[in-house]
């Protein structure tokens, strides 16, 4: 797995965040979060609605202005790079918020999605290598998907620039057990072949079941964290999460 | 976060009488020298500020409706021609006589009202844009100008209407009562915007759904607003005609009633004295100027007001203030009011009935169902939390209880009537309140203010003057008390911290006297201790003064500690309602928090 | 069959005129108030090609550039400060537009300017002597309009700015740099309103201020079609009919304010306007 961290050296973890704190206005969200993600590896960061994930993972990006602390990737300062420097960068991004233009074609909202036109038939053979039935679906409206397939397909546009560093957020919401599945697998080959990841996650077996570590955020801190294959890792997590 | 000195002690008293007499003063001394003015100005400066001090009555109802209650019109150049027509036209026909003039006066001022009336209705209506009310304001000066077009004989057309009998004044007659008519509209102005009843128009401009969820009408206010000022603007004209003797089509025009606002801009909106010093100035510098370098005087202003719009949207009353502050005399704050207990007043039905029931209720967005076959009861006293994860359908469900114009099918009842097809204020006055998930207060307002417009439905607000008293029912009181923002009286909402704009807003529900509360997420970004606080303060107001809340909140410790009961939604459903421990022991509850129940 | 052709290129001037600013309305949501000063901008571009002795078609290519560049400026010095300030772009477009005629005036005087006759003549159409030039005009705005929709339908540019006008923090968050796609719809919508200054010299006089009259017909236009390319073209349609039928059978007066009113009417009773259908 090492070897396959294109670039980054081993003591350089691909995602490292060192007391971040952000919000919105006058409203802190993220408070202090020290987290990283080593070069290989996947770590679930879980937590119910509103404690802070989303707007973590925006922080990263750089949408949301970080208020203190350091974001870095493979070594690098995101501060005050603009979206484009980082898909450059090689950092994938699955969003979960209004994650695709629903009246435009896929072949459109793939498009959208690379720096330039010829960049798009290389992009669309690694998609199609995930994720084939898109293939013969490119002229249809994205919107006329179903939830599972939006949600492979917003997965198969970060994955189709080769990223070395993948963000997704709630990649499973709303989708039945068997597409759960095929996602699972997608981004369990894109493991093995050294792929980095910060996976935001309601659903605890999906999110524990494909992480080797993970983090819960509650109120904009994390309250606990550790590996995700001890055995008393799911029932910890639902503790924090459930009623 | 506290202020050490109480807002009283800084509050001298004979400080505030003289900030109560000083307008007058001015206004007084002002008339004085305005009235000997003609005197020692020539016959081309009396007659050219006549005109500009017209205008500038103008500017002070455009300052009014766009600086004060944010309303950005270019149509009270529309009512100005209206009474200036309807000046002409009378004085015309009947002559300067006394029933003449009386008749002259009455349709200039009362035909322009009507017709600000109708644009009024035409302009602001449930969920009306801003920008729709500023399209509207263009069009009316164009019709009004084409219908004088279209006049024949009535308007005179395209040459206007001359040679009508006006008001026996010589020219230093009209320049007095210009200026006469001028201090009185800006003194009435400036008491009314430093009234409790003027922080209504600041309150509009601020948070418009927030003055729905006080039970204010908002489009109500702004029709009215729009008329009364239709009603200055068309004495205006009356002047106008009288003092110029002639009327023309470009008196009612568009391009005119543009210049109106580059005159309030220019001056600073929001400031009355700006606008009225800022018209004067540039109309009596555009008459002296323009017949010298024409071209360039326009190129000037235009570039200006290019200037001013991007780089001090305040105008040069915005500098001047800047200025003024730095003195120490500029520094005078407004007196906290003394906080009194207000009774509440007991709700007739205080039976069995329940305080909310909804029945079968579904709602969805095209093919997208989002609520479906919801069944709730709440009674009083109860505090009942609504949970479920993300797309639940929470946010939604708290929106068709607040607001009976959503589509949805299915029937609530507020103590027993029906909110279908209600708008929010008038749900607000059948004993709910709303409290949102981002704190909605009036940020240009002080924290007394934005509770006293809370408590402007039962006790209405003066138009004249402060009261020095704001009397509150006590379970708000205690919420201020328990905030301690009762400290923060006189300080403006936009200075508070996240968390005391969150319980400044609760108290403001809770101003209201409501019989439900309905909160959505009143701790999020807040800090444990403040958690505490308003879990604390929701308690009381459940449980000792048998207020119903219905609370959604993600944070279950919360839930926990403080509900009487849990409602469980999840894909638009609700799967489970029960007690604290129910809810909690549940094996349902788990498995949809562990992502598992799908479909 | 006079009323067919009236109404037909009636709509085809209106949609000419439109179209710059539904693209600068529909992309950067900010309402152009100096659309009248590029139109006038155009004009004069054809005053120009005149005064130079060049052949008069000729000021079409070099309005659209002029246009253009202006739109550039105007768009780095005066809408990116007010990008979040609608309401003041409005007033300052506005402020834009008295600059812009004074500095015509001051170049050009106040006076009518008389410009060459871009296509003259009548041509008979199924037994109706007919203006040749305003039939000519509606093919221009037929070409126009196809030009238009293949930029936005076909184009990587056209792409990126219905990206922005549905979802621009998504299109943000993909890479795409939204500023520039920004600037670029705005120079192409300032010099398409230029262009149509120049279509527009043949019926009406050439003044500094000639561009105002038109810009509230414009501006209703643009706000009925909310930001939607077919829904504009359906509103001018409608629209010119009503100010031709009104017109010819009530009263001029009355046709020259329908496009407003009736434009302000239908967005009282539907405030998405046409373009939901």
């Amino acid at each position: 797995m090492a070897e396959a961290a294109q670039g980054a050296g081993p003591a350089e973890p691909a995602l490292s965040l060192d007391a971040v704190s952000s919000g919105y206005g006058a409203v802190s969200i993220v408070k202090d979060v020290s987290l990283a993600v080593g070069a290989g590896e996947i770590v679930a960061l879980l937590g119910k609605n509103g404690m802070g994930k989303t707007t973590l993972l925006k922080t990263i990006l750089g949408m949301v202005t970080p208020r203190g602390g350091k974001v870095t990737i493979g070594g690098q300062s995101l501060s005050g790079l603009s979206p484009a420097k980082l898909v450059a960068l090689g950092v994938g991004y699955a969003p979960q918020e209004q994650p695709l233009f629903q009246d435009l074609s896929i072949r459109d909202n793939l498009r959208l999605a690379v720096p330039s036109d010829r960049h798009l038939p290389e992009a669309l053979e690694r998609l199609f290598g995930h994720f084939p039935f898109l293939k013969d679906r490119l002229a249809q409206r994205a919107g006329t998907l179903s939830g599972g397939e939006q949600k492979m397909l917003i997965l198969g546009r970060a994955l189709m620039l080769r990223p070395r560093l993948l963000l997704i957020d709630e990649i499973s919401e709303g989708v039945q057990p068997s597409m759960v599945e095929r996602l699972r697998k997608v981004l369990l080959d894109e493991r093995s072949a050294g792929l980095s990841m910060l996976v935001v996650e309601q659903h605890v077996a999906f999110a524990l079941g494909l992480a080797d570590r993970y983090a819960v955020l509650k109120l904009g801190e994390i309250v606990d964290r550790g590996s995700a294959k001890a055995p008393d890792a799911q029932a910890r997590v639902i503790d924090h999460l459930a009623v | 976060m506290l202020d050490t000195i109480p807002a009283a002690a800084r509050t001298d008293p004979s400080g505030r009488r003289l900030s109560r007499v000083a307008p007058l003063v001015v206004a007084a001394l002002a008339a004085a020298a305005l009235w000997v003015a003609p005197a020692v100005l020539d016959t081309f400066a009396v007659n050219v500020l006549t005109r500009s001090m017209i205008y500038a009555v103008l500017a002070v109802t455009v300052d009014l409706l766009w600086g004060f209650a944010g309303i950005l019109t270019f149509g009270q150049a529309a009512f100005f021609g209206a009474g200036a027509y309807a000046a002409a036209m009378i004085l015309g026909a009947y002559g300067a006589t006394p029933l003449g003039i009386a008749a002259g006066i009455a349709t200039a001022v009362a035909a322009p009202a009507l017709l600000g009336l109708a644009v009024g209705w035409l302009s602001f209506y449930h969920r009306s844009t801003p920008l729709y009310a500023s399209v509207i304001s263009l069009v009316v000066p164009i019709v009004v100008t084409q219908l004088i077009y279209s006049g024949g004989e009535w308007t005179g057309s395209s040459s206007g209407l001359v040679g009508f009998d006006v008001l026996p004044f010589e020219i230093e007659g009209y320049f007095r009562l210009a200026a006469l008519v001028l201090i009185a509209v800006t003194l009435a102005a400036w008491i009314l915007v430093r009234s409790d009843a003027g922080r209504a128009l600041v309150a509009l401009r601020d948070n418009e759904v927030r003055c729905a969820y006080l039970g204010l009408n908002p489009r109500r206010l702004q029709i009215r607003l729009t008329a009364a000022l239709a009603a200055v603007a068309g004495l205006a004209g009356f002047l106008f005609a009288n003092a110029s003797g002639v009327v023309a089509p470009e008196n009612a025009g568009f391009l005119f009633g543009t210049e109106l606002v580059i005159w309030v801009a220019l001056g600073g909106r929001g400031t009355l004295l700006g606008p009225v010093l800022g018209t004067i100035a540039i109309d009596y510098l555009a008459a002296n100027l323009s017949g010298d370098l024409p071209f360039l005087w326009q190129l000037l202003l235009g570039t200006a007001f290019v200037a001013i719009i991007i780089l001090l949207p305040g105008g040069l009353a915005d500098l001047v203030g800047r200025l003024w502050r730095m003195l120490p005399l500029g520094r005078a704050e407004r007196a906290a009011p003394a906080l009194v207990t207000r009774e509440a007043e007991a709700h007739a039905a205080t039976t069995d009935t329940p305080i909310l029931q909804v029945q079968s209720l579904a709602k969805a967005y095209g093919s997208l169902t989002v609520l479906e076959n919801i069944d709730l009861e709440i009674r009083a006293g109860e505090l009942v939390s609504l949970v479920g994860p993300n797309g639940a359908g929470k946010t939604t469900l708290m929106r068709c209880l607040s607001d009976g114009t959503e589509p949805f099918t299915g029937a609530i009842a507020i103590g027993g009537t029906s909110t279908t097809g209600l708008t929010p204020n008038r749900i607000v006055a059948l004993g709910v309140g709303r409290k949102f998930q981002v704190a909605s207060v009036f940020e240009s307002l002080s924290v007394a203010d934005c509770l006293r417009l809370a408590r402007a439905p039962h006790d209405g607000l003066n138009p004249v003057g402060q009261d020095p008293t704001l009397g509150l029912p006590q379970a708000a009181l205690d919420v201020l008390r328990m905030t301690s923002l009762d400290r923060l009286l006189t300080r403006p909402a936009r200075l508070l911290s996240h968390g005391q704009k969150q319980a400044l807003e609760l108290a403001m529900v809770v101003a209201l006297e409501p019989r439900l509360i309905l909160l959505d997420e009143p701790t999020a970004g807040l800090t444990k201790a403040e958690r505490t606080t308003i879990g604390t303060v929701l308690k009381a107001l459940t449980i000792g003064r048998r207020i119903a809340a219905v609370l959604v909140e993600h944070d279950l410790d919360f839930v926990r500690e403080i509900s009487s009961r849990i409602v469980v939604l999840h894909q638009g459903r609700l799967v489970l309602d029960g007690t604290v421990d129910e809810v909690v022991g549940s094996e349902l509850v788990r498995t949809i928090y562990s992502g598992g129940a799908h479909g | 069959m006079l009323l067919t052709l009236d109404i037909l290129t009636t709509a085809a001037i209106l949609f000419v005129v439109s179209i710059g600013l539904l693209a600068i309305f529909g992309v950067l949501k900010i309402i152009n108030f100096a659309h009248g000063a590029w139109l006038t901008v155009g004009a004069y571009c054809a005053v120009v090609t005149a005064r130079l002795g060049l052949n008069p078609w000729a000021a079409l290519p070099l309005a659209f550039v002029v246009g253009a560049a202006l739109g550039g400026l105007a768009e780095h010095f005066i809408i990116r400060p007010l990008y979040r300030r609608p309401l003041d772009a409005i007033l300052a477009t506005w402020g834009l537009g008295i600059v812009l005629g004074q500095l015509i005036t001051l170049a050009f005087g106040r006076d009518v300017q008389l410009t060459p006759n871009l296509y003259a003549g009548t041509v008979a159409v199924l037994g109706v002597e007919y203006s040749a030039y305003r039939l000519v005009a509606l093919g221009i705005a037929l070409v126009i309009g196809i030009l238009f929709a293949l930029t936005i339908e076909r184009t990587r540019l056209g792409l990126s700015a219905r990206a922005v006008i549905m979802n621009e923090t998504l299109a943000r968050s993909l890479g795409i740099d939204t500023g520039r796609v920004r600037l670029v719809v705005f120079m192409i919508g300032a010099g398409l309103a230029a262009l149509a200054g120049v279509l527009l010299t043949p019926l009406t006089s050439v003044d500094p201020n000639m561009g105002v009259s038109w810009l509230i017909g414009a501006f209703m236009l643009v706000m009925v079609a909310d930001a939607s390319f077919l829904a504009l073209a359906a509103a001018c349609l409608v629209f010119g009919a009503a100010q031709v039928l009104i017109s010819t059978f009530v009263s001029p007066i009355l046709g020259s304010i329908a496009v407003a009113v009736l434009a302000a009417l239908v967005l009282r009773v539907s405030p998405k306007g046409f373009s939901r259908a």
